[in-house]
């Protein structure tokens, strides 16, 4: 979807119509935006960017509350459009998923105009898309078009569309490994495909085995749609940054109980085998202890940020809670009823 | 507002109507509940927007009024208080005044007016269920309701009214539990509706054994009118799957098995299901079921159940914890499993209008 939670907000407000927009947190509360507007990105203005920096670059910009339970309304409503065509839809998130359209009879550009078109009938937004041979082909091609487009890389033609692509585009692939590239004179895919198979595993480890594979297109990933939430948790960013363990500790016991809360909510069948506590410093360091076969409860935590805050006693900007899931059960094992 | 209570009446008030209230929201007056002193009544009510409560108590009242306090803290404070005899006034400015012993709290309110109203329900569809009926029918099929929030439409029980009878539904796409109540209604009060699993959970807190609930049904919320006690929700919008098609016509075998032995054995053979596979294996054979387990470098289960089976010899493998969700939640003695081969569904079922569609696991070996 493009710009999905800013194009639900200008959808529902006229008034925002061709104004930059960006949704999230107030300047005020050291809020970050989830997303903005295409009118907004003219400005410089990103997803994630905290909100005091947006308006530096955008002053006029527009910022509105998120209203996560509309999105994932929304997100609803396309995903069972998307499943009359296949069921084989994996989600990503509310706004991204991958569709398995082998089975399906008709040709797949067209057909992706189709799921679009209906897509937009029903919820008055646009979305994009990408239609290639993998999931790697697909996803990259999905951003080709955007907004309100698509684009094909045929099965024949992912040689010549990976080669002039830059290795940053390749998921896995992040400013760490990037710069290692550069050194090695690599800075595009096409560049990537000289070095052999060891070669490439000499260089990138384990990674370097999928790498070789990769920038040549070849992903042999499958579409899986009961894939699992792999963790859980909640934060906050504090108005006012915290200096003591026990100004911490009065805050630990709201930001647990949400997490219990929501825990209850959507994973209560859920086998829980890790949980962690995460603070983010004044100066943007931060740290996260975690912590196998412990029982989610206020007492665990509230053992692991001692710990945390003890290693660097730094003020305290954000506070995070989460556990972490067992796989509960894959997905290729249970056979789907519905 | 002022009103005097006794600590029980008053803690057994909030326990009905606080579950409701959001953990996390925009909006302030949500963490609130409305206090209506009427009468000799209070009454409490809670809403989240999607989901509202509304109860009462017995109080001495000494002036009418009304307030909106935060329900939670409110909760806390008078689960503390060391005397039974408790006194709430409520200032112009919302603020409360309470007093209990030798303790005084003081919490600050909002206004009433800010309260969302509970919707109405003016041109709905009436139906009287037995409340007994209504929460056993619930208990039988909730434990299947989805949590994959991108299958919203599974976030909920199914209620079909239909030629005189109401089918309870819910399925995560793997499994599927049903259950037939008979009921008179009007061929007009037909209708397909899905009830939002906080809904469901609530109404089943709130049934009891006796008593009947009036269900309305409006075009777009739901109403249970419990005596005492009003649940209303949001239905949830959009087309329930066609639960029926997924349902076996035909069956090949059937064992009959008690219900405690078979969900005994089929826990402590669970203990060596792996993580990761998750699944127990069925093993039938003549007048036996061996059910086992194994876990690759861990170690393995099994144990043998005596049963009548005259069928042909096979093997079929479940998700042990799908498998025994129905059987705790079952009361009878006996059920009966019907089973066609090792890729299709099995349905498990019991002498009256209930029963549970499982899909296998597919056995890699």
């Amino acid at each position: 979807m493009d710009c999905f939670y800013a194009a639900i907000e200008v959808r529902d407000r006229p008034a925002l119509r061709g104004k930059p927009v960006g949704v999230g947190g107030a300047r005020d509360r050291r809020g970050v935006l989830t997303t903005c507007t295409y009118e907004a990105r003219a400005f410089g203005v990103r997803s994630a960017m905290p909100t005091f920096m947006a308006l530096q670059r955008c002053p006029q910009l527009i910022v509105v509350p998120t209203r996560f339970d509309v999105y994932r309304r929304e997100s609803g409503v396309i995903r069972e459009i998307m499943r009359r065509f296949t069921a084989l839809v994996e989600p990503l998130s509310l706004d991204e998923a991958y569709l398995d359209v082998t089975a399906h009879p008709g040709a797949p550009a067209p057909l992706a105009q189709v799921i679009r078109d209906l897509i937009f009938r029903k919820t008055r937004l646009t979305a994009s898309a990408g239609i290639g041979p993998n999931k790697l082909v697909a996803k990259i091609a999905s951003d080709l078009r955007k907004p309100n487009g698509q684009f094909e890389v045929k099965p024949g033609e992912v040689a010549e569309f990976m080669a002039p692509l830059p290795v940053r585009k390749i998921w896995g692939i992040g400013a760490v490994t990037e710069r290692k590239m550069e050194r090695l004179g690599i800075s595009t895919c096409g560049e990537l495909r000289r070095f052999s198979r060891a070669e490439v595993q000499e260089q990138f480890g384990k990674f370097g085995h999928e790498l070789y594979d990769l920038c040549r297109g070849v992903d042999e990933r499958q579409v899986e749609p009961h894939r699992e939430r792999k963790s859980l948790s909640n934060e906050e960013t504090f108005s006012i940054n915290l200096e003591t363990l026990e100004q911490c500790e009065g805050k630990l016991e709201e930001i647990f109980t949400e997490l219990a809360a929501e825990l209850a909510q959507k994973a209560a069948a859920r086998k829980v085998t890790g949980i962690f506590v995460k603070l983010k410093f004044a100066d943007f360091t931060r740290t996260t202890v975690e912590r196998a076969g412990l029982e989610v409860s206020l007492d665990s935590f509230h053992a692991l940020l001692t710990e945390a805050f003890a290693r660097t006693g730094k003020s305290v900007r954000l506070m995070g809670v989460g556990v972490r899931f067992a796989e509960s059960m894959p997905a290729e094992a249970q056979l789907p009823l519905l | 507002m002022k009103f005097s209570v006794t600590k029980e009446k008053l803690l057994e008030g909030l326990q009905q109507v606080q579950n409701v209230v959001s953990t996390r929201t925009t909006l302030p007056i949500l963490s609130n509940v409305l206090l209506q002193a009427k009468g000799d009544e209070v009454h409490l009510t809670t809403t989240d927007l999607d989901v509202g409560v509304r109860g009462s108590f017995e109080a001495r009242v000494e002036k009418e009024g009304a307030t909106t306090l935060p329900a939670r803290r409110l909760f806390t404070i008078i689960r503390e208080l060391p005397s039974s005899e408790i006194q709430i006034e409520v200032d112009g400015k919302n603020a409360a005044s309470i007093r209990s012993g030798q303790s005084f709290f003081k919490i600050l309110g909002l206004p009433e007016e800010e309260f969302p109203p509970l919707p109405k329900f003016e041109d709905a569809k009436v139906i009287t269920i037995r409340q007994k009926d209504l929460r056993d029918g619930l208990r039988k099929t909730s434990y299947a309701i989805s949590t994959d929030e991108t299958r919203y439409v599974l976030n909920g029980v199914l209620f079909s009214l239909k030629e005189n009878k109401l089918t309870l539904v819910a399925t995560d796409g793997r499994r599927l539990a049903m259950v037939d109540l008979e009921l008179e209604f009007p061929r007009s009060h037909e209708a397909d509706i899905i009830v939002p699993t906080k809904a469901v959970t609530e109404l089943q807190r709130l049934l009891a054994d006796e008593g009947d609930v009036k269900v309305s049904i409006g075009s777009s919320q739901i109403a249970f009118d419990l005596n005492n006690t009003l649940l209303v929700s949001k239905l949830i919008e959009g087309n329930y799957p066609n639960y029926r098609q997924v349902i076996p016509s035909e069956t090949k075998e059937r064992v009959t098995l008690e219900r405690e032995t078979f969900l005994n054995s089929l826990h402590r053979v669970s203990l060596l299901a792996s993580e990761k596979s998750n699944s127990i294996k069925l093993n039938f054979s003549k007048n036996n079921i061996d059910i086992t387990a194994n876990t690759p470098e861990v170690g393995e289960a099994k144990e043998s159940l005596a049963v009548a089976y005259k069928g042909r010899e096979f093997s079929i493998a479940f998700n042990p914890e799908f498998f025994m969700a129905p059987l705790r939640n079952l009361t009878e003695d006996e059920v009966f499993l019907d089973l066609i081969d090792e890729m299709s569904p099995g349905v498990l079922k019991i002498q009256s209008p209930f029963l549970y569609v499982l899909m296998p696991m597919r056995i890699s070996s």
